[in-house]
């Protein structure tokens, strides 16, 4: 995959270049500041302890390690989103789409490129969180450790998938703010990310059934605080497999079409 | 039977509509017709010119050419290759330059830039090093290569841009207004690139306001108004056709009834100066300075100057336009 690695290298030159080694300190703050205030959430108001129905959702009582793992991972997926979903708008707004476009490079391993740096990226900054959570004193526990790996495989993959159908939609209206924090809210809410879902609507819960994220997160904190083993974890992962599948080859046959749109709307 | 594929580009009968709202985003949906019934040829080996005035559909032909937008109708092929079902293909062959947008990566080097679309390109890892260091020197950026292009003056970024153009070696360069802010021997540069490159059988679509550029380096020219076709030929045809003339100033210092004569035998017209010579003008499209001057001596007159200007591509270009106004208000 040259192209695939041309343009994470590529966009590692840019970014270095672009803005000073405290960029990645600022990127982690709202994780921070999620599980900070978790913590003082459970501390003071919940006094250390959760309710019944936070354990029967969750399975755990560790709540603080939940949150931990999931306010990472939300952040993570806000980080990939904002490099693989923006990487063809931001092309459009420096003058380069163009040049791009004519090239005859296909867009999977040209977008799996910002997906590259994004990961690579994201691992460093959030060494950063990682002093933070340790500061707080959070440990959590692992009950999985290949059920983790493959959590973080799989919600890797899901946000490149729906990143390739959301990049199309920025670019065919021309337009990423809106895009971008209507999907992080959504993920946000629904998503399983800081709390269980159990606590949303039933309609709630089966929109969220049709993101991939969802099933990754479950994944993740049933690997993590779940106590779940991996082969407890093989049909969540096999539903976010599909979806993924499902998500990637309806963006990757969207993304020419909004290609053609933002070249028009240009005109 | 066997069927030959031209090697060229062919536009046939291309149509390509834009959907537009008149008043916002709630007013009423209409179309803008860009490019209406067109037909063109790009051989290899010839720079074919692309001429209109200012929204008579030339950035949107060669767009479309590029595989960047889709035809609303008709077919667009790249030696054989369709431009919307073969686009992967049809890319490997053509690259596109274009004068109005930036097109390289202002946070990384020249060099990383050709690099980076050598990649896009799958140019062999062998070859794309001595390319790029050929293009850097083809465009005059050797010594500025490992600076970064937001430190480049518009021309440098301009002339990288050209470079990049020419990184996977196109068998068909599309040039939309190439020399679009660049200094007089800088664009000087490029047109002798591109007459090369076309020399060396790279075929060469060019859209240009600057005529005189269109007419020094064009074998052929297609002119376009309201995206259709209204004119097609060499610069030299297209002004015979349009009837633009070379104009002949001829100052006779002793006229006489006779070279009165010859001036009204020839057409042209006579003016006495103040000095008391006498000026004759010809327009005609053919150089008869020669002739007129050879005829005035013969009747005994004494030359006291001679002009000549040469009827213009833009005289040309402007003749067809306006007989264009003039028939759709007919």
């Amino acid at each position: 995959m040259p192209i695939a690695w041309a343009t994470a290298w590529r966009t590692w030159q840019m970014t270095r270049r672009a803005y000073p080694w405290t960029y990645a300190v600022g990127t982690v703050l709202p994780a921070a500041l999620a599980i900070s205030l978790a913590y003082l959430g459970y501390h003071a108001i919940g006094g250390g302890t959760v309710a019944a129905d936070f354990q029967q959702g969750s399975g755990t009582t560790a709540y603080l390690a939940y949150v931990v793992v999931g306010a990472t991972a939300f952040q993570f997926t806000v980080r990939l989103i904002l490099w693989s979903a923006k990487a063809l708008i931001t092309e459009q707004r420096q003058g380069t789409l163009g040049a791009l476009l004519v090239a005859p490079a296909g867009r999977f391993p040209y977008l799996l490129g910002f997906t590259v740096f994004a990961v690579l990226s994201s691992l460093v900054e959030f060494l950063t969180l990682g002093l933070v959570i340790a500061a707080l004193g959070v440990s959590v526990p692992v009950s999985s450790a290949a059920g983790a790996l493959l959590g973080a495989l799989a919600l890797v993959a899901a946000v490149f998938a729906l990143s390739v159908g959301l990049g199309g939609l920025m670019i065919a209206a021309g337009e990423a703010h809106i895009s971008q924090n209507t999907v992080f809210i959504v993920l946000g809410l629904v998503g399983g990310f800081t709390f269980p879902r159990d606590y949303l609507p039933l309609w709630a819960q089966w929109f969220a059934e049709l993101l991939p994220t969802t099933s990754a997160m479950d994944v993740l904190h049933g690997a993590f605080t779940g106590g779940q083993s991996l082969p407890d974890l093989l049909p969540r992962l096999g539903v976010c497999a599909l979806l993924t599948a499902a998500y990637l080859l309806l963006g990757l046959l969207y993304l020419p079409r909004a290609e053609a749109r933002a070249v028009e709307r240009t005109y | 039977m066997t069927t030959s594929v031209k090697a060229a580009i062919e536009v046939r009968a291309l149509r390509k509509e834009f959907p537009v709202r008149d008043k916002g985003i709630f007013g009423p949906r209409g179309v803008k017709r860009a490019v209406d019934g067109l037909d063109l040829d790009v051989p290899r080996g010839r720079i074919t010119g692309l001429l209109g005035l200012n929204g008579a559909g030339k950035t949107t032909t060669i767009k479309t050419v590029a595989t960047l937008l889709r035809p609303t109708s008709g077919r667009v092929t790249v030696d054989g290759l369709d431009t919307v079902t073969d686009a992967r293909a049809v890319r490997r062959r053509i690259n596109l330059i274009a004068g109005g947008e930036r097109m390289v990566y202002t946070r990384m080097t020249g060099r990383e830039n050709l690099w980076y679309f050598g990649q896009l390109y799958d140019v062999p890892k062998k070859e794309l090093r001595p390319r790029i260091d050929d293009l850097l020197a083809l465009v005059g950026l050797t010594d500025v290569a490992d600076t970064m292009v937001e430190r480049y003056s518009r021309g440098m970024t301009q002339r990288l841009a050209i470079a990049r153009g020419l990184v996977n070696r196109p068998a068909y360069l599309l040039l939309d207004e190439p020399t679009l802010g660049l200094d007089a021997p800088i664009a000087r540069d490029l047109r002798r690139v591109v007459a090369r490159l076309a020399e060396e059988g790279t075929g060469v679509l060019l859209t240009s306001h600057y005529l005189a550029e269109v007419e020094e380096l064009c074998g052929h020219v297609y002119v376009i108004s309201a995206g259709r076709h209204l004119a097609a030929g060499s610069p030299a045809e297209l002004k015979a056709a349009t009837g633009t003339h070379r104009t002949i100033r001829l100052t006779v210092t002793t006229p006489s009834p006779a070279t009165a004569a010859v001036a009204t035998r020839f057409g042209a017209d006579l003016e006495l100066l103040p000095t008391g010579a006498e000026l004759i003008t010809l327009r005609h499209p053919d150089d008869m300075a020669g002739p007129l001057a050879a005829a005035i001596v013969e009747a005994g007159g004494s030359i006291g100057g001679l002009e000549i200007a040469e009827a213009s591509l833009e005289d040309a270009i402007l003749a067809l336009a306006d007989g264009s106004r003039e028939a759709a208000t007919v």
